[in-house]
């Protein structure tokens, strides 16, 4: 009983103490500025963003500046770090041939795995929002993938696709397919990431879908019907509209996830430097050679490739994607 | 008629074929967990019935303290989950909803804090926190998520946020109400669905984080479900592998989450009350 106290009842006084402080922040935050005649909109906004901006200065802005600062020096975490300018940025681009390879692997993963994610995800919730029975049960077999964790998924896909009695291959063999070599092949080794990523990916994916197509109005697809729409014209024209904000929202986060993967590689032993993700990279480097400068200059230049691709995708979207309220 | 039973079969196939794609690994998880040590590296699926070793879930939760990792593992995830789910979709509704100078520039800002690689934020936030004094507490698990909790949930609610037509909350703010209270009584009803899909994300995410509870914790006594499956992994303790435990101790893992998302699912399906908010 004490042991218990002294585990939970602690953090939890802690917590509560924090959750208090935050909503004081809040509170001060919008007496402050309306002080210094800011309109109550604005001052309600700034008021109703500062957990986030606290949150931000403390478990952001801290460690990015840290690790920014660091990406300048050479630091092997035993001894103090020594400013070496932009050697780690030259070495990167001239001198490391892992980082061209790991580039190559990321990006043909995230091509491949972010669209076909999408799609699965979103095709998925779209069976499952029809009336079909036990809907449930069906509902929950396409979520069981995502609740366990990456340890054992990692495991179970390695059984899996083993090349020589593995049971998918058993399966391919059965149909008369070829038995690709999954991880064991240079070739196959990324095709065989995308498999596994696409059953874990869906769940999420598709709860988050599925509560995004019942907020399509049942209104406008009966409207569309009756004007003599069809299934693919009341989809094109109805329910993606309805739903782009999430598609966009699925898009991003699809490509930000999919660049930065590194549990599953980190568990899976492939041949050579196929498997060699971005994070994996930056991991071995700072953690295993323990060169954390040359890491952190690592992940400064993923950091920017994904922020150019954020921003092509947020410009290139604006005109595509439809907000309600902004009407 | 013969078209709609058509459609209905065509839908019935899809989905069949795909939920044998997605219980595969599982069944494969099941039988796994039954089997004796000498046949859990075996890749064959065959499993006489009279092999059914139902001690493996006896034995594997005996190996270790597993009931206190349980307790640890739910106190992290409840608390991490409420601080999550509420503080995001206050900040989000500060976004969608608020204009206040720089507010573009900080939503790039806030997207950009997703892209950062955790592997290297890592280090540096392990070094504030023991500046702190609070490693080998919960807190650096915990405490994170109270402040607008993740980056990713802010992004989510606020599209579904600026989804919601603004006519509501107008009448409301004209009659003097504050920020908090349209928050609390307006959008966040309205929100329900999507605070039940983020409750679910978080709830399954904390539930099997691996690489936090492993940097932060290092009293035995506080140890995650996750960090105790690594002890049957084999790489530690110089023991031989024990995947047949480690496949129970997964299945018994998953196992309430999906009971909660077979029962939440449900409130998918019912409880929009968006849809007639709209037109």
């Amino acid at each position: 009983m004490h042991r218990n106290l002294e585990l939970y009842g602690a953090p939890l006084a802690r917590f509560i103490v924090v959750g208090v402080v935050i909503a004081l922040c809040c509170w001060g935050v919008y007496r402050l500025l309306r002080r210094f005649r800011v309109g109550d909109e604005a001052a309600s906004g700034y008021a109703l963003i500062t957990p986030w901006l606290l949150g931000l200065l403390i478990f952001a802005a801290y460690p990015i500046l840290f690790s920014l600062v660091l990406s300048f020096t050479r630091y092997s975490v035993l001894q103090p770090p020594e400013f070496v300018g932009l050697e780690n940025y030259r070495r990167i681009f001239t001198a490391d041939p892992n980082f061209r390879v790991a580039m190559k692997v990321t990006f043909a993963f995230a091509a491949l795995s972010v669209p076909l994610g999408m799609i699965a995800s979103l095709l998925t919730a779209m069976l499952l929002n029809t009336n079909v029975r036990l809907v449930g049960v069906w509902r929950t077999i396409y979520y069981m993938p995502s609740v366990l964790p990456a340890v054992s998924t990692a495991l179970l896909w390695r059984w899996l696709l083993v090349p020589r009695g593995g049971l998918v291959n058993k399966v391919l063999g059965g149909l008369g397919l070829p038995e690709p070599g999954w991880f064991n092949d240079p070739q196959w080794v990324i095709p065989a990431f995308v498999l596994m990523s696409l059953q874990g990916a869906a769940g999420n994916n598709m709860v988050i879908f599925l509560a995004a197509l019942k907020g399509v109005p049942a209104q406008l697809h009966e409207a569309a019907h009756i004007d003599g729409a069809g299934w693919w014209a009341r989809f094109r024209h109805v329910t993606i509209p309805q739903i782009s904000p999430v598609i966009l929202y699925h898009l991003i986060m699809g490509i930000i996830g999919s660049m930065q993967v590194f549990t599953q590689p980190m568990f899976i032993r492939t041949p050579g430097r196929s498997g060699l993700f971005y994070s994996v990279h930056i991991y071995r480097t700072g953690w295993e050679y323990l060169q954390m400068g040359y890491a952190c200059a690592l992940a400064w230049v993923l950091l920017i490739v994904i922020l150019i691709l954020t921003c092509l995708v947020l410009r290139g979207s604006r005109s595509l994607v439809y907000y309600e309220a902004a009407k | 008629m013969m078209r709609s039973v058509f459609g209905k079969c065509v839908i019935y196939l899809l989905l069949a074929a795909g939920a044998v794609f997605f219980l595969v690994p599982f069944v494969w998880m099941l039988i796994t967990s039954l089997k004796g040590p000498e046949q859990a590296y075996q890749l064959t699926l065959g499993l006489k019935p009279t092999e059914l070793r139902w001690q493996n879930y006896r034995d594997a939760w005996a190996a270790l303290p597993f009931t206190r990792f349980l307790f640890n593992t739910l106190f992290i995830t409840v608390t991490a989950t409420v601080g999550q789910v509420f503080s995001a979709t206050l900040v989000a509704y500060g976004f969608a909803r608020f204009r206040f100078p720089g507010r573009r520039v900080l939503f790039v800002v806030l997207l950009s804090t997703m892209m950062i690689p955790s592997v290297v934020t890592l280090v540096p936030t392990f070094l504030l926190w023991r500046w702190v004094g609070l490693i080998d507490t919960f807190d650096p698990l915990v405490l994170g998520s109270w402040f607008g909790g993740n980056a990713f949930f802010i992004f989510l609610a606020r599209q579904f946020f600026m989804g919601i037509p603004v006519e509501l909350e107008e009448a409301a703010r004209l009659e003097g109400a504050s920020a908090v209270r349209v928050y609390w009584h307006i959008m966040l009803p309205l929100a329900k669905p999507l605070m039940l899909a983020m409750v679910l994300i978080a709830f399954v995410a904390q539930w099997n984080d691996f690489l936090g509870p492993l940097v932060f914790l290092n009293d035995f006594d506080k140890y995650t479900m996750t960090l105790g499956l690594r002890f049957f992994e084999g790489s530690f303790m110089g023991e031989a592998p024990k995947w047949h435990w480690m496949m129970a101790m997964t299945t018994l893992m998953a196992l309430p989450v999906l009971l909660i998302f077979f029962v939440a699912q449900r409130r998918f399906v019912e409880g929009v009350s968006l849809t007639g908010m709209k037109g």
